[in-house]
This record gives C-alpha cells, structure tokens and sequence, in this order.
C-alpha cells in the first residue's frame, strides 16, 4: 500500500512538473539498456550537504546534482565487501557514465536530466531526505521500491543502474576476479583470413575483361 | 565489361577525410542507400552486371583489424546511435550496425531460410504468389554457398550449448546445431563487436569487397537525406558526408535513375516519409516488428564461462510453428557488460554476487513470431520507434520465458533469472508459473533486446495496402526499390539475414 501511495505521489509530482514546464511529451530512452524521462529540471526539494562539493573539473558533461548522484549511486550498487572485485572507487565509474550520457541526442539527455532530479528528490517525500542523503541500506531499498513501481519508477531505476553497471563493468581492470577473458584474437595470435574469395561462376573465368 | 580487381584484404572506401570540395556532384546507373545485407548484395549483383554502382553507407568504415573486441566500445563505434538505439518506451534496446556492412558486421551469424509457413502467409495475406519455397530455393542455396553457411561442428558448439543440447534431449524436445556463415571460426565469442580476424562472413568481407571488384564505388560517412525524383520517377539522391566530429565536410547529389535503399527497418521508411514518397498506401513506417528477445540467463553447479567459443550453438524449434507456440530459443554467449542488462538478481550485493559468479552463467534467447504493431515515425528533430509488445504477443513471451525457464532447469541450472525490472528468480519447476504468470505487459517490465527490425515498406501485390511489389520496387515510384528487411510483410520468428540477402539478389536479377 505505501508503495502504491508512493507511486502515485511520484506520478503526480511529474505531471506537475510536466505542467509547469508546459513539456508535452514524454519519451524514454535506451542506452545500453537503459530509459528515461520527459524535458526539464526539478528543483531541489530538499538541499544537501553535497550542494556545496564542486563536482571535479572532468565532470562537464554532468551537473553537479548528476555528478553526486551518479557517485552515490556507484557506491550503493556497487558494494565489494567479501569479494574478490575492485572497489568501485578504483574504477572511473562515473566518468564512463559521462561518457555514455554524451552520446544521447540533446532532447533526450534533456530529459534524462529531467528524470535524474525526479529520483534524487522524491526520496524526500517517502524517506525523509535526497537520495544522495540516504544511508546505503536505505538507498538499495529505493531503487528495490522503484523497480516495482510504476512505468516512470521503473524507468528511472532500470536507467540508472544499467549506466551505473556499464559504466563499472566495461572497465578491463574489473575483469580478473571473474575470470572473463576480455579481447582474444590478439592474445591467441588468430590470422587474419583476409576477403572470401570470388564467388566460383566469377573466379572461374566468368566475364573478366 | 571492366576489369575484376578483387582484392584481398581491407576495401577501398571513400570517406569523410577525403572529401577535399564543399560539394560532391556523382552520376551512376544504381545508388544504393545501405551497405548492409541487402545494400551488399544489390551492389554486387548490379556491378556484376556492368552498371556503374554507388553504395552510401552513413556508417564510418571501420576495418576489421580496428575491432577491439570490447562489446562496449563496439556499441559506441559500429551501432546505430552508439548503441542507445530503443523504442519510445526505452524498454526494448534496437540494436542495429551503423557502419559499413551494416548489421552482418556485428551480428551472431546465424542463418535460417524463410521458414515455409510465412511464405505461405505472405502468399495468402500479402498476394506474394511468386515468393514459393521452389521460387526462392536457388537464391539460398547461392547465397549460403557464397557465404559459407554451414550447420555447427561440434566444436562450435560451446559448453553453454552442450548444456542446453543436453536439457533439451531430457525434455524430448527438437534441438539443432544451428547454421551459421563463418570460416574457420576463431571460438573468440566477440561476435557482437565485429570478427576481428574476418572469419565471420559479413558483407565486409564478401559481397562489398566483391561489388568493389566490379567497380562498385563505396562511400561512408554519407547520410543520404532525400530521395529525388523526377516526372515521377527515381532520379537521385542528396546527402551529406559528416566527419566523425559531428561536422560536415561536405553535400553530396547523385543522379542515378535506379535508387535502391538498404538502410534497415528502421532508417529506409525514415528516409521515405522526409522525401515525402512512395507513401500511398499509407504503410510507410508502419507494421513495424523485430521479434522482441530476452536473454535469459541462469546459473549453474559448475563454471560454464559464457564467453568462452563460439556465441551461438544450438536451437531448439520445438515450438517454432505458430500452432505450437511460435517462438525459437537459441543459446547464447555473452560479455560481463552483456550480463548486467540481462537480468535484476537484487540490488547491491545480491547483483555483484551475480557477477562476480558470472563464470557459472548460461544464456538463452528468446526470440518470438511477434506481431506488425509498430511504427516508425520522424517528429521533426528524431526518429521514434513507437513499439510496444502487443498483448496479443504477450502471452508467447510469457510461453517462451517459460520454456527457457523449463530448459535451464533441465539442463542442471539451481537459478534461473527472469529478465525483468523487478527481481525474479526460479528455482525448481513449481516456481516457474508463479514467477512468469504475474508478469504484466507494462513498459519496463521486461528487459528486451531487439536486434531484427522489420517490416516498414512491406511487399504485396495490392498498392494499396503495401509499399513496394514482390520486385522490390514502389507500388507509386518506378526506379525507387527497397532491398532490406523493411520489406518482410509479416516477422519471420527467425534471424532474417539469410532471408534479406535472398530477396535482395532475387530484387537485383528481376531490375531492368
């Protein structure tokens, strides 16, 4: 029931962010796997004591709220605790998240932004606080309750945890503990085979000048 | 007829660092909007013929000994918008190649033949009554001799596809090595990122080396933006080559009588509606379909390594045909970063305790014989991809996930993952229906791929319910063909390419 109560508090927050804005559409994107959400910002509803960190100088492609966002979100997913795995402060997490937002299509990445200030902030109404603010037990609780929320909820969790994901595991230095292999072709000394032949009615003489 | 200067590695292609004027002015017989399955194959038969050929392709070339076998890198350099390609839903991820050669570039090599019953429904509901199993037998036979298409040795087939073999045998269901168009496979199962030793035998290393032969000129980095015509009929194209930067190093006009378009499912009705052509019968981007997969993944007792040789082995099409089912499962590899999009074992240590554990992972795909729902539309900035799975579709989702479900179990799977936003794990046979039944046709339930769009320009005998003839050719634009998957009237439930690289030589052979 709380979380029914959530989503649709969520829902009409959104379209009253939506109103305000006078944004009419809303579309979801993929990237390597992931979506999101309509045009615009939201302000805080909440400030955190992370508002007043500057987010590094690498980090122009992401606003600072995006920057600490994607942060927290890399230490609450990515915990290695009685495992093999490199910790995820090892791994330029959040700057391959940069890197996969730059490729999306300006109004989409408008709305990503859109959709990344709905999930900071409307932890505020059901957890007391940002989501940038809450302890690590909390924070994996809210992306569990957004995974069965409703269409924008789902989105906004499956969005930030598929870049969150990507942007750790694409990194070559993650991949011993797990034995993956990475690249091979190389390693193996494979010859290159070149262009197939001709087809045979060609290579037998057919037509050439 | 010129000289045949097959050469023997890489391929002459002119692209954006070349263009040294604002302004490209080029005549030929056929230009050609594509270098994937069909553009490859129309260029080649065409040149073969003697025509002056041109191929754009809005792709970079990139030749094989730059594949890096990093499936992330790969998403970024050879696919269509970096690999970020998805419905409006962001719910299914359209993965498409977006360089020269197209798809067959990154895709799994598999090869089946137009399962008889669609073109049995293409005869009865689209009028295509040329298009019989006899009618386009001596096609594929050519075109899987050209390519190399072979079923599976046994050592192609990787321990992920002994297992799955080996569940399927105990249910008593039809499992087959499948076909696929490979020499001398290296078992490296980076085939998503390209064959970087060119043993895949994509139209980068076959047919567009063999147009080339011919004298097929091949221009990359060249999105065509329009499509001419004059008193009627095809006469050209405009397009503009684009530097890998984003900037334009120069326009481009073709004056060509025979304009061929091969850019997908997807781009060629985008490139119909802005030309505001061929559009009669109102089914330009419309009857969109692209066999809508999950990869299942599911773990097993002992280390499988999913990566590890070749990334397709064997397919189970016990329930292929409608009646039982319609829908194919086909086991398959995959790449860490592969394996986060797959599935929602809980968030924080439940999921990195799934990778760290990622050698015991095997995968299924799921590839079912969805309806034409869809549409392609261009809204004035981007393109969007309106598919939703249809309900009616559902529920054969629901029966392959099941399957799948059953068939890992079988295999000696303890966990089996549903590819869901929600977390959801089987475990024995009496959580399978509790697991998949209460699954609703929501956006962003299911965590679908597609990699076979389809369907867009769809062929029929009646100009106004279809956009192009059994030719290829628009019903409303003579001279104007298409030659790609858009032209699949129903899905096909299986991987199209072997189809598309058919039709488009049956195209080519019956242009005047």
């Amino acid at each position: 029931m709380k979380s029914q109560l959530q989503a649709r508090r969520v829902s009409a927050i959104w379209q009253q962010g939506m109103a305000r804005r006078r944004f009419l559409k809303w579309g979801l994107l993929g990237s390597a796997g992931v979506a999101a959400v309509a045009a615009g910002g939201f302000a805080f509803l909440r400030r955190s004591p992370l508002d007043k960190q500057a987010a590094p100088a690498w980090a122009q492609g992401l606003s600072e709220a995006e920057y600490h966002l994607f942060n927290r979100a890399r230490q609450v997913l990515l915990p290695v605790d009685g495992t093999t795995l490199l910790p995820s402060e090892q791994v330029p997490v959040v700057q391959n998240v940069q890197t996969l937002l730059g490729h999306l299509h300006p109004l989409t990445r408008k709305e990503v932004a859109a959709g990344l200030g709905l999930f900071d902030n409307a932890a505020v109404f059901t957890l007391g606080s940002r989501f940038v603010d809450l302890n690590d037990d909390d924070a994996r609780a809210y992306f569990d309750s957004w995974g069965q929320g409703n269409v924008i909820q789902r989105t906004l969790a499956t969005v930030i945890k598929q870049l969150v994901y990507s942007a750790y595991w694409q990194d070559s230095a993650t991949w011993p503990p797990t034995e993956f292999d990475g690249p091979v072709s190389d390693k193996w000394g494979l010859e290159y085979l070149g262009n197939a032949p001709l087809p045979d009615s060609v290579a037998d003489g057919e037509a050439r000048a | 007829m010129s000289e045949v200067k097959w050469q023997a590695s890489g391929l002459r292609v002119h692209q954006a660092s070349d263009v040294t004027r604002d302004h490209l002015q080029l005549e030929a017989d056929v230009v050609i909007v594509g270098s994937g399955a069909g553009g490859a194959v129309s260029a080649y038969e065409l040149a073969k013929r003697g025509m002056k050929v041109l191929v754009l392709e809005a792709g970079p070339y990139v030749p094989s000994k730059d594949f890096t076998e990093n499936f992330t890198d790969s998403l970024d350099t050879l696919y269509q918008d970096h690999g970020s390609q998805s419905n409006s839903d962001g719910d299914l991820l359209v993965l498409q190649g977006a360089c020269v050669g197209g798809s067959t570039v990154v895709n799994g090599c598999v090869c089946f033949r137009t399962p008889d019953f669609i073109l049995q429904d293409w005869q009865r509901d689209f009028g295509l009554n040329e298009l019989t199993v006899d009618e386009l037998a001596p096609y594929f036979d050519e075109v899987e001799k050209n390519l190399a298409v072979h079923d599976n040795g046994e050592h192609e087939i990787p321990r992920h596809g002994r297992l799955i073999r080996a569940g399927a045998n105990r249910l008593g269901w039809s499992v087959k090595p499948l076909k696929r168009n490979i020499r001398q496979c290296g078992l490296t199962g980076h085939c998503l990122s390209g064959c970087k030793t060119e043993r895949k035998q994509s139209m980068l290393v076959t047919y567009l080396p063999w147009a080339a032969a011919h004298g097929a000129q091949i221009y990359a980095d060249t999105r065509v933006e329009k499509i001419l015509t004059r008193e009627g009929k095809a006469s050209g194209v405009e397009a503009i080559i684009t530097r890998h930067d984003g900037t334009v190093a120069a326009t481009l006009s073709v004056s060509a009588p025979r304009v061929i378009l091969a850019a997908g499912a997807v781009q060629t009705p985008l490139l119909l509606l802005k030309s505001g052509l061929a559009n009669r019968s109102g089914q330009v981007g419309r009857n969109f379909a692209c066999h809508p997969s999950l990869y299942v993944p599911a773990r097993y007792p002992e280390p499988v390594y999913p990566w590890r040789g070749a990334m397709l082995g064997v397919y189970v099409d016990e329930f292929m045909h409608p009646d039982k089912g319609g829908f194919v499962l086909e086991d398959g590899g995959a790449g860490l970063v592969e394996l986060t999009m797959a599935a929602e074992p809980g968030t924080g240590k439940p999921f990195m305790d799934y990778m760290a554990n990622a050698k015991y992972l095997a995968g299924l795909v799921t590839l079912i014989h969805d309806h034409n729902v869809g549409s392609i539309e261009w809204d004035g900035e981007r393109k969007k991809i309106n598919y939703q799975l249809s309900d009616i579709d559902f529920p054969s989702m629901q029966r392959a996930l099941k399957a799948a479900a059953r068939l890992h179990l079988a295999a000696g799977a303890s966990e089996v993952y549903v590819p869901a936003s929600d977390q959801r794990v089987i475990r024995s046979e009496a959580d399978i229906d509790s697991q998949v039944d209460s699954l609703e046709n929501q956006p962003q339930h299911l965590r679908m791929v597609s990699y076979h769009p389809q369907g867009t320009c769809r062929m029929g005998a009646d100009p106004d319910h279809s956009v192009v003839a059994a030719n290829g050719q628009s019903h409303d634009v003579p001279g104007l063909y298409v030659a790609d998957a858009s032209l699949l009237p129903t899905s096909i439930i299986v991987n199209p390419q072997i189809t598309v690289y058919a039709l488009a030589t049956r195209i080519a052979r019956h242009m005047g």
